[in-house]
């Protein structure tokens, strides 16, 4: 097995840096994809992450200058590895004004991703080296299909969402009242986010937000555009979703399938990320 | 009786002192003399100590005056003045705002008072007055000839730290490795860390960014990261560059800044290089208490605090960091402890403080070699050389690690008559 990347162009670094903190404040471990054209970001839906799944999804040619991976074998050419999200985005944000980043798979008493890091320095013309080493975990064959591409479920509503950030704001307000959040939506442009207790009830309304077309074939011409989809999840979930998107994206999208499961998609320019929130059971 | 007065810009730096000395300890001690204002702080695993001395030079308008007792001895009285950090830390806060707004700073103290008056005239007429008890407590000094380490570097703080940036801050330890040609800067590599999960950094610095570049020996020194990084925040703040001394793994190392109205010496402890760091500095400390308690309780002066439960909640971060074995010394433990078991006896308080008067704290005089108590790892120590000046300080010692093993043999020590009851 064998993987080297090296970075040259501070703009990839740099959205590079912004993914992996994003993912970072999506799932504290996932797992590392990397094949000969992508590199995938998953968390797969075990009952240890509550349900939710992650699926993100990058184009190698996109951000690297250099990219060279040997995987497992000739028809398994995939490399699967656990990390710590955090330790990837802590070192690659020390790479800062870096004027080259290389990335490698090492085997240093244990398996590690070696990130090494060329900086300017602010006061003479040269430079300094900083590696970093982070502990991985190599997953076996075996396991690997449980880290497939989720398939994207027949959605009864899709619907663009709103500015994240305004979304996030009454998530917060409303994760202190309860932890039962609706979202339900129609094919009218229309996004409830309604949470019930005995005391109140809360509802923002999002409105002409426009739907994309919908892709399954039983599509229903007879379906109300104005009867809602509704999901019932847990708002800490939701919330977790929205801390990790510090960007606006340049496209989202909400899937509902009623009563199973909300699906979001999401493009931040080149990298698509896919995020599934399962419905309270 | 002390009374100084500062500038707003003079405050500034004298509250960057102040938070830099905050990260070692959650106490400071105020030591004025004729030298200058000194301020002290040592944590409560003896494994750090940070000392400022502003000049008298540096304030606008220094005055200390003794008051001297009538005593068998005639001695010249410290201040004895050690504050908590909680009530000073808060006051020097804000320090960009209060360089912006404070005009002029006035402190006074007045022993029979046990107070700290600090007066801060700010624009527009307003007066602002904090009035901070202190205890009693004679401070520590260490005396530590840094001048004698094989290595010195000194650096503009500025590229250490941008060094210390690649640092995470869930590491506590940080290893400074050097050889003549290069220095680097790494994780520390404790076996007893998760390995399977934490990031080991390095880099690299050239001997060409150093303003002063010696190594006499190739060596690597593991220390403590927080006390550093606040080293170099304030030295960053009074833009002078940082010296750093140190030797072999084990001896403590000295972060030094020399101004020419102040100087600041920060000593931290070093881990050792050997394989077996069995020992906690817990049963060190443990060690200590044992040894020191005694006279506490049984001298009863006014000096012995009920602070001694801020003690358990503070830092006790296993410091597995600061055990040493270093054959070739006798076990520093017993520097700290007979001497002062020596002085005690005899019932002194009146010892003049020694500044740097190394005769004071012999190195192979101990007559207790052999009571220190069996288990190995209470022999190691981490290497500070304290200037004991009365046992007074010995609050400090006391530490209640309530829970720890006890040396299987220390009880013996403790009954054979080598610390008697006073």
């Amino acid at each position: 097995m064998k993987f080297r990347a090296k970075i040259v162009d501070t703009a990839c670094l740099n959205h590079f840096t912004r993914v992996s903190s994003m993912i970072a404040k999506l799932a504290k471990t996932c797992t590392l994809r990397i094949s000969p054209d992508k590199l995938n970001f998953v968390l797969s839906d075990k009952v240890a992450n509550g349900g939710v799944s992650m699926w993100c999804e990058l184009e190698q040619e996109d951000f690297f200058s250099e990219f060279q991976m040997e995987g497992v074998s000739a028809e398994n050419n995939e490399i699967y590895l656990e990390l710590t999200s955090e330790n990837l985005s802590r070192a690659l944000k020390t790479a800062q004004n870096a004027r080259t980043l290389k990335i490698k798979l090492t085997n240093k008493h244990f398996p590690c991703l070696t990130v090494s890091i060329e900086l300017q320095l602010s006061v003479s013309s040269s430079s300094r080296v900083v590696t970093h080493d982070i502990p991985v975990k190599v997953i076996p064959r075996k396991l690997w299909k449980d880290l497939q591409e989720p398939t994207i479920p027949d959605a009864d509503v899709s619907i663009y969402l709103p500015v994240l950030k305004t979304m996030k704001s009454v998530v917060e307000k409303m994760k202190n009242i309860s932890n039962h959040l609706i979202i339900e939506a129609n094919l009218n442009g229309e996004l409830n986010l309604k949470i019930e207790t005995e005391l109140v009830c809360v509802t923002t309304h999002f409105k002409d937000l426009g739907n994309p077309p919908l892709a399954s074939k039983n599509a229903s011409q007879d379906r109300n555009s104005e009867q809602m989809a509704e999901v019932h999840i847990d708002i800490r979930k939701l919330l977790q979703f929205l801390a990790g998107q510090q960007v606006n994206p340049t496209k989202a999208t909400c899937n509902i399938v009623k009563d199973k499961i909300v699906h979001f998609d999401l493009l931040h320019e080149d990298v698509s990320l896919q995020y599934f929130i399962p419905a309270l059971s | 009786m002390l009374k100084c007065v500062m500038s707003g810009s003079q405050v500034k730096v004298f509250g960057k002192a102040i938070q830099a000395l905050s990260r070692i300890s959650d106490e400071l001690w105020l030591d004025p003399s004729e030298k200058g204002l000194a301020l002290r702080s040592v944590n409560s695993c003896r494994s750090a100590y940070g000392y400022v001395l502003f000049s008298p030079v540096f304030f606008q308008h220094y005055q200390w005056s003794t008051s001297v007792k009538m005593n068998d001895t005639d001695m010249m009285l410290n201040l004895n003045c050690r504050l908590g950090m909680k009530s000073i830390l808060p006051i020097f806060r804000c320090l960009n705002s209060l360089e912006k707004n404070v005009e002029k700073c006035k402190i006074f103290t007045r022993s029979d008072k046990c107070k700290v008056v600090i007066q801060f005239f700010c624009r527009h007429g307003i007066k602002k007055i904090h009035n901070v008890c202190f205890q009693e407590s004679q401070p520590l000094q260490v005396i530590f000839q840094k001048n004698m380490c094989a290595n010195t570097l000194v650096i503009k703080p500025r590229v250490l730290t941008e060094a210390l940036v690649l640092f995470t801050s869930s590491q506590e330890e940080v290893t400074l490795a050097v050889t003549p040609l290069k220095v680097c800067i790494k994780s520390s590599n404790e076996e007893s860390m998760d390995l399977t999960n934490s990031v080991y950094s390095e880099m690299f610095v050239g001997p060409d960014e150093f303003d002063f570049f010696q190594v006499g020996i190739d060596t690597e020194i593991t220390f403590c990261f927080k006390e550093l990084k606040g080293v170099l925040t304030f030295s960053e703040a009074i833009r002078a560059p940082i010296a750093i001394h140190f030797d072999f793994p084990g001896k403590p190392m000295a972060l030094s800044i020399d101004d020419m109205l102040l100087e600041a010496n920060f000593i931290l402890a070093t881990l050792a290089d050997e394989p077996s760091r069995a020992s906690s500095l817990q049963t060190l400390c443990l060690s200590q208490k044992q040894k020191r308690s005694e006279p506490i309780h049984s001298k009863a002066g006014k000096n012995v605090t009920s602070k001694v439960p801020e003690y358990i909640s503070r830092k006790v971060e296993p410091k597995r960091l600061y055990s040493n074995e270093t054959p070739t010394n006798i076990s520093t433990l017993e520097n700290c402890g007979s001497p002062l078991m020596k002085r005690v006896n005899k019932g002194i308080t009146e010892v003049p403080k020694s500044n740097g008067d190394i005769s004071e704290v012999p190195e192979s005089s101990v007559s207790d070699t052999e009571e220190v108590p069996g288990s190995p790892s209470l022999r190691k120590f981490s290497c500070m050389f304290f200037g004991a000046v009365s046992s007074d300080q010995q609050e400090p010692f006391s530490l209640p690690f309530q829970s720890l093993a006890t040396a299987s043999d220390s009880e013996e020590d403790m009954n054979n008559g080598s610390f008697s009851t006073f």
